[in-house]
């Protein structure tokens, strides 16, 4: 099964891509683990790294309540 | 392919040590739109001095912040719940990131600032926003208005009546 970055060709995660990066947190603003995301150890490391950025410039919530 | 990645890495450096980098930064939201230029101009300044090159760059727009960013001000916190956010990406040497760093952070009229390695390449994804979570949000538009089209017919008159025995009762 593909998961959402090989499905649309997305070679790199960008932190300002908001929209997409919401698909691999909870709604309580977690970023979820690979078993929920689907995503190669590569791919999840960049995720990480742009959620983490997306955080400090307050694109995304550390924390939803 | 460690050996490919060596040599990629040395052809694009161009013997200077040049490196591709982006910075994102808001800018203080009590600042005009038309105040807002000068303090792009000075970044980019900035950047010039340090012998970079821009690839490309995003205008500063007026951005909701996720949580309030409270900075410093004349020795009082200030909290902000919005900023115009803007990027910029560019390629530069090594030695130009210390001091850029350092004047993005003094510089007062931004709020916070990013500052990272990245790539050349165009990086923001077309992504449409996923059609699976469309779907389901469909179905249970659907399948409410059903429900309602089975009970409306049936209750209009039996309706009154219940209500009546229901207050009678009371």
């Amino acid at each position: 099964m593909a998961n959402i970055l090989t499905q649309n060709d997305i070679r790199h995660v960008d932190y300002k891509d908001v929209d997409l990066l919401r698909q691999f947190v909870n709604p309580h603003g977690r970023i979820m683990g690979r078993k929920r995301t689907g995503l190669t150890a590569k791919q999840q490391r960049a995720v990480e790294a742009a959620v983490k950025r997306a955080r400090f410039m307050g694109l995304l919530p550390y924390i939803q309540k | 392919m460690a050996e490919a990645a060596v040599i990629e890495k040395e052809v694009s450096a161009d013997a200077v040590g040049m490196r591709v980098y982006e910075i994102g930064y808001h800018i203080n939201p009590n600042t005009k739109e038309d105040e807002l230029e000068p303090v792009v101009a000075d970044i980019r300044g900035m950047i010039e001095k340090q012998g970079g090159k821009f690839l490309a760059e995003g205008a500063p727009s007026l951005t909701k912040l996720a949580y309030t960013i409270e900075v410093k001000e004349n020795g009082k916190r200030v909290a902000y719940d919005r900023g115009y956010f803007g990027w910029i990406k560019f390629e530069a040497p090594v030695s130009a990131v210390a001091p850029l760093e350092a004047a993005l952070k003094t510089n007062r009229d931004i709020l916070r600032s990013v500052f990272f390695q990245t790539v050349r390449e165009e990086t923001r994804a077309r992504f449409k926003s996923a059609p699976m979570r469309e779907v389901k949000r469909g179905d249970v538009i659907k399948s409410a208005p059903r429900n309602e089209e089975v009970a409306a017919p049936v209750s209009e008159a039996d309706l009154e009546k219940a209500l009546e025995d229901i207050t009678s009762e009371k």
